[in-house]
């Protein structure tokens, strides 16, 4: 009854209130509402929050009460009023309900003394808190009175809020010029609802921007750019409260309650108003009208949503009016263009939420973006949901149909998700809840509407946000639609019903018209979208703008504008994929790689599937892919106009084996074994592949590559393949990069391990170091040949010739050994070559302590190869262990063998020249003594010779003595002859034409003798010459003839001639091997006519380079005979014979010198400038020889050669300083 | 504890190394989405706020709706970035604080290729049993 009474009353009229200033200001009308106590509303905040939302608090708590004795007012009520008025902080007066009859005196009189007694209590001299209403009589003036007391609540209420707002801004700018200020400050809400009433100053500021101070504005602007991120929540205030114009300018003052047309659209940024440097300069912005009066009432569905779309768009029209580029300074006008952004965003995001309301919700891309800012934004919250109207089952059935014909679009590569939420809850729940909690105080409003307590949870709220519109179906039963506030709305219902109600709200004609069909939301969202992009791209939050554009692209991409599309789609996922944010990269890409097939940017297209696939495998199904690989696939062997190259870093990553690395001698080839992770999902072939390898200390060069000739099927994961690998220079290598084609393409990676940070340029972060892969060593020898004896070997003999084939430390698996035998040299081709095993131990055979005959075979382990074209190949099982290779060979000639170039070809070619000494097992010299002939032969091999027989063929002249065959007593052949021993044969001979015999004798020396590191074997034939005829000489030299047998072992030099397969005891002989060697023997000078003498050289000796002199002396023993032509018997032609390679003369070689013929003539002066030529060495010197004279009738002085000795030239001192 | 909270150390190449949703509220499969998004979309902020203060927590810097956004920034300018609901500024802080600390660890540890993700199990366990202690 009372309630009815108050509300009768309502609007208030003619309100005074204090505005900020404290001057009254007259409200025509305000509205109020009574509530109870117990009212939702009120119960709906935490107890520590309600000071922080003073604003939905009532004003004024009217405590009604009814008494009807003393006694019970003193023992009941007035305890219980005292409570209620000390715990409450709000303003609050009695109304004591008088319920007593007119009639009834006893009872007025009563009720008259208790209210006496409650004014008493509780009201004041300054403040009468009572009030008394008389329910049967009312008086006239308690309707005024009422009025007036509630009024004046109102009033202190609002001028005790006032004062804690203004308290509270002063403490907040203050706190912004502390240091550690920031804007996170204001980040509490309900602070930052305080700054919300800054947002006329923005645009004050925004305006005062263009004109002067700049630097003011952002101050400013600071505050509102927080206030406007909290505005929703801030105008949610605004609204319960019915305050929506607590933006009005205070210097119109307006009416307050109810709401008229316009009311919807934000007024205050009509910036005609007033000019604002004179709002600024007034500090007119304290004049703004503290125009709340907080009576709710009821307000138009979405009227928030609507007024922060027209505050914002009149909002930027005003701005960016009144800007022009350049003005500010850059850092300023980033700022400026980030606010827009900000606004802008911010009305698209309620502009979505109105479109979603009406139906367009399809038409909203589900991107995270759209999804954020509308899932956790909790639905609008109406007193009361709209309800249908009843003329609207067309509308109804259009939406319906729109609901049907809505399908929800299959992205490209069949990629299933679960789209995400738009809505904060289920609509159709949440509107049909707010349908049906149309009484104040319901239960279930009560924790329902809980506005903020759930909020966090809103997003992930208990319903499972499966998608509304699939849900609706399951709601929507076509054809049943009239009305009925029973039954639970349908979405399509739903949809008209919100699309009705704003209809009524909205009054701006162009937002209308921009929400009245999907084309023109569209459109709306679009420019929406491309301002909020724009500015921020204009200012430092490129994130923002980048991701925006994303969302532009998709509504291109739904109007099949694909060009305009894949562009903008690139540069998101260039973002995301630039800062590693895979998974919101998944969102784009797949929509990109549509864009880019449709069309037909094959290269575009395949970039984007690989890098499909090389996102993180959780994030798409194995299904997705192995679609993303088909495609790639598919592409690759289509025939591309223009192909690509194929970066598949990401996908096909590569590294060098675990474990050591290979390592290779220059120039060997190898195998390569290297381990590539795939991460294709299914297996893919890889034509063909190549690997390049970089030196790591060579960086000139480029890289060389190896390639596989095969084609190879990678399984996912790890493979494992290998590749020959062609002789490298030396150094170490690591992996390059890997190329290969698929298909047509050629594919390339470069990557080395995946995860990496993409740019390295400060000291924290620094490049995993590669493993080298394989090392190739410097050149060296790998093999080392060498003669496997030093000794000398048989002369044109077969003899087996060593080679010491020594690996240094490398295999000789596969190798060739090429042999080319010198020149008079012949290979025994006929016999099989030998290869044995080595010992070390045969090294030290020098020392001949150990006869030869105890040396054993050094291994048994021989082998025969056959020379092939000059070349043999080694067996395997020397590939690693030294092994001696013998070769037969004959020296086919006298002269001495040279040697043999061997080439030794393993891979690449090493030559070796080997030196093979080959030599006749006796050297024969022949020096003359006194009176006799004394050949010497010195034993040249080492091996021990068993000689069995030997004889002298004689030159003419000569003659054995005795039985006339030459040979000595056979009774001493077999003559073992060790390379220790020293042996002489004795032949005797006489000169034939001498009638004087000889006898001869032979007798065998055996004594041991110590030869230097060769064993010598001496021959001496010391031959007595008893007569002297001079003989004819058909036979010019006498030749000695040895039947010899050697037991030598090759391993250390003369040995056996490798045998003709005639072994048997009957060929015993066959084996025999004959050595002759020519001996000269000389008559003596039997006649002498003239003698020829050497004079001794100077004492001091002779010097390389020293000039000196020498001299001979010519003497002519007896006078010439007649028939000696005498033309020149004086004369006597002399020749001097040196050797040029160690003498060089000066003088005449050649000449006349004139010595009488008488007997004794002497000439003593042919003298010659001789200067020895070369070296330290012991030399015969030049002989004067007389060419015209019988050899035997001159006389020489030393009789047989000698020698002299030449020392080296003397060192040069030119360069020395004296001590 | 807080209802929600995603906690993410962006490197300073601005890449996610490490990423975890240690609230209390099971993790949705579209929050995945809308968490890393309004992460990702902070950096904008943090950006411009890292230079202007010398303060290494910058509290609730970002905001949306009802979640916040706090970051820790370390002095190479990798950010520990927490969006959270809860109200709790100092057990926030302190939570960074030794996040940082394990970070560090991890960061010493030689087989960790600074800039990689962080893929220990240790590191994720000591991070979640700390969420719950601070948060």
């Amino acid at each position: 009854m009372v309630k009815k009474g108050f509300e009768e009353r309502l609007p208030f009229k003619r309100a005074f209130l204090n505005n900020k200033t404290r001057n009254p200001v007259l409200v025509e009308e305000l509205p109020a509402e009574f509530i109870l106590t117990t009212d939702a509303r009120l119960r709906s905040r935490f107890p520590q929050e309600q000071s922080l939302f003073w604003f939905r608090e009532p004003y004024a708590t009217i405590v009604l009460v009814t008494c009807e004795d003393l006694d019970e007012f003193k023992n009941i009520l007035k305890p219980r009023l005292k409570l209620i008025v000390q715990n409450d902080e709000r303003e609050w007066f009695i109304v004591f309900v008088s319920k007593a009859p007119a009639h009834n005196d006893q009872a007025t009189k009563m009720a008259k003394k208790v209210y006496a007694k409650l004014e008493v209590d509780f009201s004041s001299k300054k403040r009468e808190r009572c009030c008394k209403l008389d329910i049967n009589a009312p008086e006239a003036n308690f309707w005024d009175d009422l009025e007036t007391k509630i009024m004046e609540c109102i009033r202190n209420t609002l001028d005790r809020r006032i004062q804690f707002y203004e308290e509270e801004i002063r403490k907040l700018s203050e706190q912004r010029f502390m240091p550690v200020w920031n804007f996170c400050n204001f980040f509490h809400p309900e602070e930052v609802k305080r700054y919300g009433w800054y947002i006329p100053l923005y645009y004050a500021a925004a305006n005062l921007m263009v004109e002067e101070s700049l630097a003011f504005m952002f101050e400013i602007a600071h505050l509102h750019e927080d206030a406007l991120r909290e505005y929703d929540e801030l105008e949610l205030c605004y609204l319960e409260t019915g305050a929506q114009r607590v933006c009005q300018y205070g210097w119109k003052a307006r009416e307050f309650g109810g709401v008229e047309q316009g009311d919807d659209q934000a007024t205050l940024l009509e910036p005609a108003r007033k000019p604002l440097t004179q709002i600024v300069h007034d500090d007119s912005f304290r004049e703004f009208e503290f125009g709340s009066i907080y009576l709710p009432s009821m307000l138009p569905f979405c009227m928030r949503e609507v007024w922060v779309i027209t505050a914002c768009l009149a909002l930027i029209d005003a701005t960016a009016s009144h800007y022009k580029d350049g003005l500010a300074a850059p850092d300023v006008e980033k700022e400026f263009y980030r606010v827009q952004g900000e606004i802008y965003t911010l009305c698209r995001t309620k502009f979505m939420r109105l479109g979603y309301l009406i139906g367009y919700g399809s038409d909203i891309e589900r991107s995270p973006v759209n999804s954020a800012s509308l899932s956790m934004l909790p639905w609008p919250k109406p007193a009361v949901w709209p309800s249908l109207p009843s003329n609207a089952s067309s509308e109804v059935l259009a939406k319906e149909k729109m609901i049907l014909q809505d399908s929800p679009r299959h992205k490209h590569f069949g990629i299933q998700r679960k789209p995400l939420p738009l809505e904060p809850s289920v609509l159709l729940r949440e509107a049909n809840r707010r349908r049906a909690s149309l009484s104040a105080g319901n239960m279930s409003e009560l924790f329902d509407g809980r506005p903020n307590a759930n909020d966090s949870s809103g997003p992930l709220s208990p319903l499972p946000k499966v998608n509304s519109v699939s849900m609706s179906r399951t709601f929507s039963s076509p054809g049943n639609f009239e009305g009925s506030i029973d039954r639970p709305m349908r979405l399509a219902e739903i949809y008209v019903a919100a699309e009705h109600a704003l209809r009524n709200t909205i009054s701006d004609v162009k937002l209308w018209e921009s929400l009245s069909s999907i084309e023109k939301f569209e459109q709306k969202y679009l420019d929406l979208s491309k301002g909020a992009a724009n500015n921020y791209h204009r200012s430092w939050w490129k994130r923002h703008g980048v991701v925006l554009d994303g969302e532009i692209a998709a509504v291109y991409h739904k109007h099949e504008n694909y060009d305009f599309a894949a562009n903008l789609y690139e540069k998101v996922c260039a973002l995301y994929a630039g800062e590693g944010w895979e998974n919101l990269l998944a969102e784009v890409l797949p929509n990109l790689a549509e864009c880019q097939k449709i069309q037909n940017d094959q290269a575009g297209y395949l970039s984007s599937c690989v890098r499909l696939l090389s996102l993180d495998k959780g994030l798409f199904l194995t299904k997705e892919r192995q679609a993303f690989q088909s495609e790639v696939v598919r592409l690759a062997h289509s025939e591309m106009e223009h192909p690509v190259p194929l970066d598949v870093s990401s996908l096909i990553t590569f590294s060098g084996n675990q474990g050591p690395l290979l390592e290779l001698c220059d120039g060997d080839p190898g195998t390569l074994s290297v381990t590539l992770w795939s991460e294709f999902p299914d297996d893919i072939t890889l034509e063909s592949l190549s690997l390049t390898l970089t030196a790591t200390n060579n960086t000139d060069e480029g890289a060389k590559a190896i390639k596989s000739t095969e084609a190879i099927v990678l399984r996912p994961g790890r493979n494992i393949i290998t590749l020959p690998l062609p002789p490298q220079k030396p150094g170490s290598y690591v992996l390059g990069v890997l190329t290969g084609q698929i298909g047509q393409l050629r594919f390339r990676s470069h990557s080395f391990s995946k995860g990496g940070p993409a740019d390295s340029d400060d000291f924290l972060s620094y490049e995993k170091p590669t493993r080298p892969i394989l090392k190739v060593a410097n050149p060296r020898s790998l093999v080392d040949l060498a003669a496997a004896v030093s000794s000398a070997l048989l002369m044109n003999e077969s003899q087996w010739v060593g080679i010491i084939v020594r690996p240094l430390n490398y295999s000789l698996k596969g190798a060739v050994l090429h042999i080319d035998a010198g020149p008079g040299l012949r290979i025994e081709e006929r016999h099989h070559f030998e290869i044995e095993k080595h010992e070390v131990g045969t090294q030290n055979m020098t020392n001949l302590d150990n006869p030869p005959e105890n040396l054993s075979p050094v291994s048994t382990g021989v082998k025969q190869l056959t020379l092939e074209d000059g070349k043999i190949k080694l067996p395997d099982w020397t590939s690693n262990i030294t092994s001696v290779l013998w070769i037969p060979l004959r020296a086919v000639s006298d002269g001495l063998a040279k040697g043999t170039p061997a080439g030794f070809k393993c891979l690449r070619l090493l030559r070796r020249t080997i030196a093979v000494h080959f030599t006749d097992p006796f050297h024969v010299s022949i020096r003359v003594a006194d009176k006799c002939n004394d050949g010497t032969l010195l034993l040249q091999v080492k091996a021990s010779l068993a000689i069995y027989d030997a004889w002298l063929d004689l030159q003419d002249g000569f003659a054995h003595a005795g039985k006339g065959d030459g040979r000595p007593a056979s009774s001493f052949f077999p003559l073992i002859v060790s390379p220790k021993s020293k042996a002489g044969i004795l032949f005797s001979i006489y000169l034939a034409e001498a009638s004087a015999k000889v006898r001869f004798s032979l007798f065998v020396l055996y004594e041991s003798v110590f030869v230097e590191r060769q064993a010598g074997l001496k021959f001496v034939f010391p031959i007595h010459l008893t007569s002297a005829d001079e003989a004819k000489e058909l036979q010019p030299v006498s030749i000695l003839n040895i039947k010899y047998t050697i037991s030598g072992s090759r391993n250390l030099g003369a040995h056996t001639p490798v045998a003709e397969e005639l072994t048997g005891p009957d060929n015993v002989k066959a084996e025999h091997l004959t050595f002759r060697s020519e001996l000269v023997l000389q008559r003596p000078v039997l006649d002498p006519c003239l003698a020829v003498g050497f004079l001794s050289l100077p004492s001091s000796g002779l010097r390389v380079g020293q000039l000196v002199t020498m001299k001979w002396r010519v003497e002519r023993l007896k006078a010439l005979e007649e028939k000696v032509a005498s033309d020149n018997l004086d004369e006597v032609l002399y020749e001097v014979n040196i050797n040029p390679e160690n003498w060089m003369i000066a003088g005449r070689k050649r000449g006349y010198v004139s010595l009488s013929t008488k007997q004794g003539m002497r000439f003593e002066d042919r003298d010659l400038n001789i200067m020895p030529a070369s070296g330290c060495r012991i030399c015969p010197p030049p002989q004067l020889g007389l060419p015209n004279v019988d050899e035997a009738n001159i006389s020489c002085n030393p009789p047989g050669p000698h020698l002299v000795c030449v020392l080296p030239p003397p060192l040069s001192s030119s360069y020395c300083v004296p001590a | 504890m807080a209802n929600t909270a995603c906690f993410m150390i962006v490197s300073k190449n601005d890449i996610p190394i490490y990423e975890a949703e240690v609230g209390t509220v099971p993790k949705k499969e579209d929050a995945a989405h809308q968490h890393q998004f309004i992460l990702h979309a902070a950096l904008d902020i943090v950006q411009d706020m890292a230079w202007t203060t010398s303060a290494m927590f910058l509290k609730a810097i970002d905001r949306f709706n009802d979640l916040v956004v706090s970051v820790y920034i370390k002095v190479i300018h990798t950010r520990l970035m927490l969006l959270h609901d809860s109200r709790n500024d100092d057990g926030i802080k302190s939570f960074f604080q030794e996040v940082h600390e394990l970070y560090i660890k991890t960061l010493l540890n030689p087989l960790y290729l600074p800039g990689s993700r962080i893929t220990s199990s240790h590191f994720d366990t000591k991070v979640r049993a700390l969420a719950r202690k601070y948060m």
